[in-house]
Parts: C-alpha cells; structure tokens; sequence
C-alpha cells in the first residue's frame, strides 16, 4: 500500500518499543506521565468545586505535560541511532525512508499511546467518585491521543536536527511549546511563525541548491529575520501605535492546539480539528523523510 | 588468484570519476576504480583518506557530489535501485554499530525481519555459526567485548547471504587474537563473495588482499595487485612513498 511494506514497518516498531520498555527508564517515565496527569486532573481545587466527574481541570494542562512528556520520548528516536550509527545499517537494508520514517513514528506512537493507556485509571477515579458521560471520556481521550500524535511528529522532526538527544528534547519542547502557546501568547504566535518561515527559506535554499548547508542556514537565518521583522514591533507599543493586533500574529494563533482540541474536551469532535491533527502530523512526517533524505544531497 | 584469472572476472563494484563535497570540504576527488568479481580487495589509506566516504557511497547511504557508482549493475544512487542492492550487499560499517541495549540474538532477528528473510531460525544458525557468536547469543550487546561485537556485526552482514560484501575497518581495535580469526573469516568468505574492506594496516592487505586500491587525500593514488604495490622495494616503502608520509613509517606499520 503506497509503496510502504508493513512488515518492514512492523519490525522498526517492535525494535523501538522493546527498547523504551525494555529497561527502567520507559517506566519511569509511565510513572511520571500518569503520577503528573492525576495531580493534574484530581489535585486542583476547581476539580472539587465544580462537582463534576469530567477531566476539565486536566484538559487545561494536558498541552503543557504532553509538552514535555512526549519530546522527552522522541529524544533518541533518531538521535540515538546517528550517534550510535546503527542508522547507516538501518538505511542500507533493503528499506524505504518512507519505511523507517513510519516505523520510528509508530513506534514513539506506540509509547505513547501505552503511556495514555495506563492513565486510564483516571476514568475509573472518576468512575468511583460519579457518573462520567462514557462518550465524553471516549472524546477527551481521543483528543488526548491526537494531540500526543502531532506532538510525537514534531519531536521526530526536532530528533533528527541533532546527535545528542538533550538537545533534541529541548527543539522538541520548544516546537511543541509554540503550538501550545501561540493561542493565548502573541509572542508565541510570532515565534512560532518565525520558526515555521525560517524553516521553510533553509528547505527551499537546499532543495534549489542541491544540499548548500551553509547557504541553508544563511536562509534559515534571513527567513526568521523577515519572520520577526513581521511581528516583533506590533509587540511594542512605542513602535507601533496598534500594539498586539498584527495579522502575521493572528495567521499563526489559528495553528494553536487548544482551539483545536477543546472540542474533544467538550465531547465534540469535529472534522476540522481531527484533520487538524492528522493533517499536521503528516506534513511533519513528510519533512522527517524530506529531512532522512539530505544524506543523499 | 593469478593476475590473468582477475582480468578475465566481470567487474562487481565500478566507481567511475566520483567526487563527495561537504561545503567547500573536497572528501573524494575524482576516485575510479574497479572490483571485480570474487576478488578481495582492500581499499587503504590512512585515517581521513576519504574510505568511509567511499564505502557509504558504494553502499547507497551517501550519494556522490558528482560521478556515477554501479554495484553489481545497479546504481546505489537511484531509489529503486537501492533496494535491490540492499538486498545482495552486506555491509559491516566502522566500529561495526548495533543496538546495545539488545543481545545478539534479538539484533539477527530484528535484521531478519527488517529483510523480510525466510527460514530464519537456519539463516540465524548458520551465522552464529559461521561467527563463532554462540557463547555470547543471549547477552547484551553493550556487554561483549569489542572482538565480539565486530563479530555479531558481521554476522548482521552475512544474514542475507550477500554476494557482496563491504567492510570499513573489520579489524580496528582488535587486539591480535581477534584480528586473525576475523582476517581468516574473510578469507573464508572471499572463496565465493567479492569483498572491498577498508583498512590502514598494511598487514591486512599482505593477509587478505587479492588487489589494492589505494587513497589519499581523497584521490586514488594507486590501483593493482599488492605485488605490484609491493614492487621490488615492498609494500610499506610504497605506501609511505605514495602518501607523502616517510617520516611516520613505524607509526602507521
């Protein structure tokens, strides 16, 4: 199906999630994720006040865990194999980039989706306390999973920019902390367009210029100048009369994750908002084989 | 193997005037030669020679700057081409890389899967075999030694029962134990493979070799058979005399 053998997909995915659960470090972070979303969702005043068994209270931080859960699962997705080299055996077999892409996606997919799996107790909290609406609970996972599946493909595409995995944590905390932020933040909104335009001149420098790094970085470097010069003096009022109303701003706000997924929070999943999700996670899967592709340029 | 047989054997590896760029950073310039089939061929020079480079081109990992490369009749280059290649070319990279956190056991099985290979439990048998891996098949992978590690490395390399083999510095860091049963299994294998191994031990080229091609700087500066590298004055005065390196002769030797 679409040139992809899933067989070969199949095997990167059990080699990766053998390797997250096979030594304490996976479950570690599985203690973390579910001891940090039931603080989130039962340890918080409003939780109480409000009298209802819903998960409202973690629908307002989940953006911010999965911020920094999910980048710290995609770290070494392909940092590790270049430093390691193993990604040179990986990339003369008989593969697909395409192949491995989607196998090293599934699989930091595949943990994830473990790890959401497991903080399903908290709806039998909820469960135990009330009378959750069963469809509700199904929605505000859904969006749960969806919004962990974009934030997985940006920490793939941050892995990739890098050898060392702390570096890769913190490009993938920083790309998903500007989906978080760009709907409340106008700096968020500014920075993560910047980063988006920026991306886009390196890219189009290296493809029109068959792999030119330096010239792609002097690229990169002017799109996030053309970026910031858009936003950054709406931002101070002692420049710009309008102060705050910019529509490069208002462009970027609209690729929040909140707008996206308050719906499932509400029980409503709309259209737009999955193919928000899905739409995202498979651009940024496409730049991850763009990307795997530079060894060739 | 007399120079007249290796003439008449059908070339299996050809590079043809390739050249590797990073920036302004020339890795190779202009580098042609020739493999042909069932030969060993060591390709020498010293560290930063452009070795790896050229073995990652041949293998398809990397694409040359300009030049055009054929494997067995395909083109490393081209997409399609590329997996086929993948398929009858087996490749032990430098420092031979594998998966730590796994025993060798779970590592030939994930490249049996990942080469959607039939009859592994026999192909993973053979191998372990052929490798003398068996007294370390459950253990983890960051736990053996460096000699074992090349070995399980290799048997990754052989899974597939390749008819190429391409091999970067097989023997680095091995203490002499190790460097003779991995220089007598390559022996072993060049009765029916054709093989292109790296090295800048001119030991090994006196060990294993059939041919030589020789780089420095990223330029051939030499392709033959060792006797005709080796000339009346031997190998190690040739070596130093072509890389411009007398002063180091006890160093490199």
């Amino acid at each position: 199906m679409f040139g992809i053998d899933f067989n070969v997909v199949s095997a990167i995915v059990r080699k990766d999630l053998r390797q997250y659960l096979g030594n304490p470090t996976g479950y570690v972070f599985l203690t973390l994720f579910i001891a940090t979303t039931a603080a989130a969702a039962f340890m918080q005043e409003g939780f109480f006040a409000r009298n209802l068994a819903d998960l409202a209270e973690l629908n307002k931080l989940m953006p911010a865990i999965l911020m920094f859960f999910v980048p710290a699962v995609t770290m070494g997705a392909w940092a590790d194999e270049r430093r390691g080299g193993t990604d040179e055996i990986l990339l003369t077999s008989p593969v697909r980039d395409g192949e491995v892409v989607l196998g090293k996606y599934l699989g930091v997919l595949g943990m994830f989706t473990v790890s959401l799996g497991f903080s399903v107790a908290h709806v039998a909290v909820l469960a135990y306390l009330g009378d959750p609406d069963p469809g509700l609970m199904v929605s505000t996972y859904l969006g749960y999973w969806m919004m962990g599946a974009l934030f997985c493909a940006v920490g793939l595409v941050a892995s990739m920019f890098t050898t060392n995995a702390t570096v890769a944590f913190i490009l993938g905390a920083l790309g998903c902390a500007g989906l978080v932020f760009a709907g409340s933040e106008p700096w968020a909104a500014g920075m993560l367009g910047t980063a988006i335009l920026g991306l886009l001149f390196a890219l189009g420098w290296f493809v029109v210029r068959s792999g030119d790094i330096a010239g792609a970085a002097f690229a990169g470097g002017l799109g996030a100048v053309v970026g910031l010069a858009f936003w950054l003096p709406s931002l101070l009022p002692w420049l710009h009369e309008e102060g705050g109303d910019n529509r490069f701003v208002d462009a970027f706000e609209s690729l929040a994750v909140d707008a996206h997924f308050a719906s499932f929070g509400e029980g409503i999943v709309r259209l737009g908002d999955v193919i928000y999700f899905a739409g995202g996670a498979s651009v940024l899967l496409y730049l991850c084989a763009f990307l795997l592709g530079r060894r060739h340029w | 193997m007399t120079e007249t047989d290796s003439a008449a054997r059908p070339v299996t590896i050809r590079a043809e005037k390739i050249s590797k760029s990073y920036g302004d950073f020339a890795a190779l310039t202009d580098v042609s030669f020739q493999v042909r089939k069932g030969t060993v061929a060591a390709f020498l020079g010293v560290n930063g020679a452009g070795k790896s480079t050229t073995m990652r081109i041949l293998t398809g990992y990397l694409a040359p700057t300009v030049g055009r490369v054929e494997v067995l009749g395909l083109d490393p280059t081209d997409h399609v081409a590329r997996i086929e290649l993948a398929r009858k070319l087996g490749y032990l990279p430098e420092s031979g890389p594998l998966y730590r956190d796994m025993t060798p056991a779970e590592s030939l099985q994930f490249f049996v899967d990942l080469r959607r290979l039939d009859d592994a439990a026999k192909r993973i048998d053979r191998v372990v075999e052929r490798c003398a891996i068996g007294s370390v098949l459950h253990k983890p992978i960051h736990k053996l030694s460096k000699g074992y590690r090349q070995r399980v490395g290799m048997a990754q390399a052989l899974l597939h029962d390749p008819e190429v083999l391409i091999l970067d510095e097989p023997t680095s860091g091995l203490d002499p134990l190790q460097i003779r049963d991995v220089r007598a299994l390559i022996r072993e294998l060049g009765k029916d493979k054709t093989i292109l191994l790296s090295t800048h031990i001119l030991q090994e080229v006196d060990a294993v070799a059939d041919t030589v091609v020789m780089v420095h700087d990223g330029r051939i500066v030499f392709t033959g058979t060792k006797d005709e590298l080796a000339g009346s004055r031997g190998i190690e005065a040739r070596f130093y005399e072509l890389t411009g390196t007398k002063g180091a002769a006890k160093e490199v030797a």
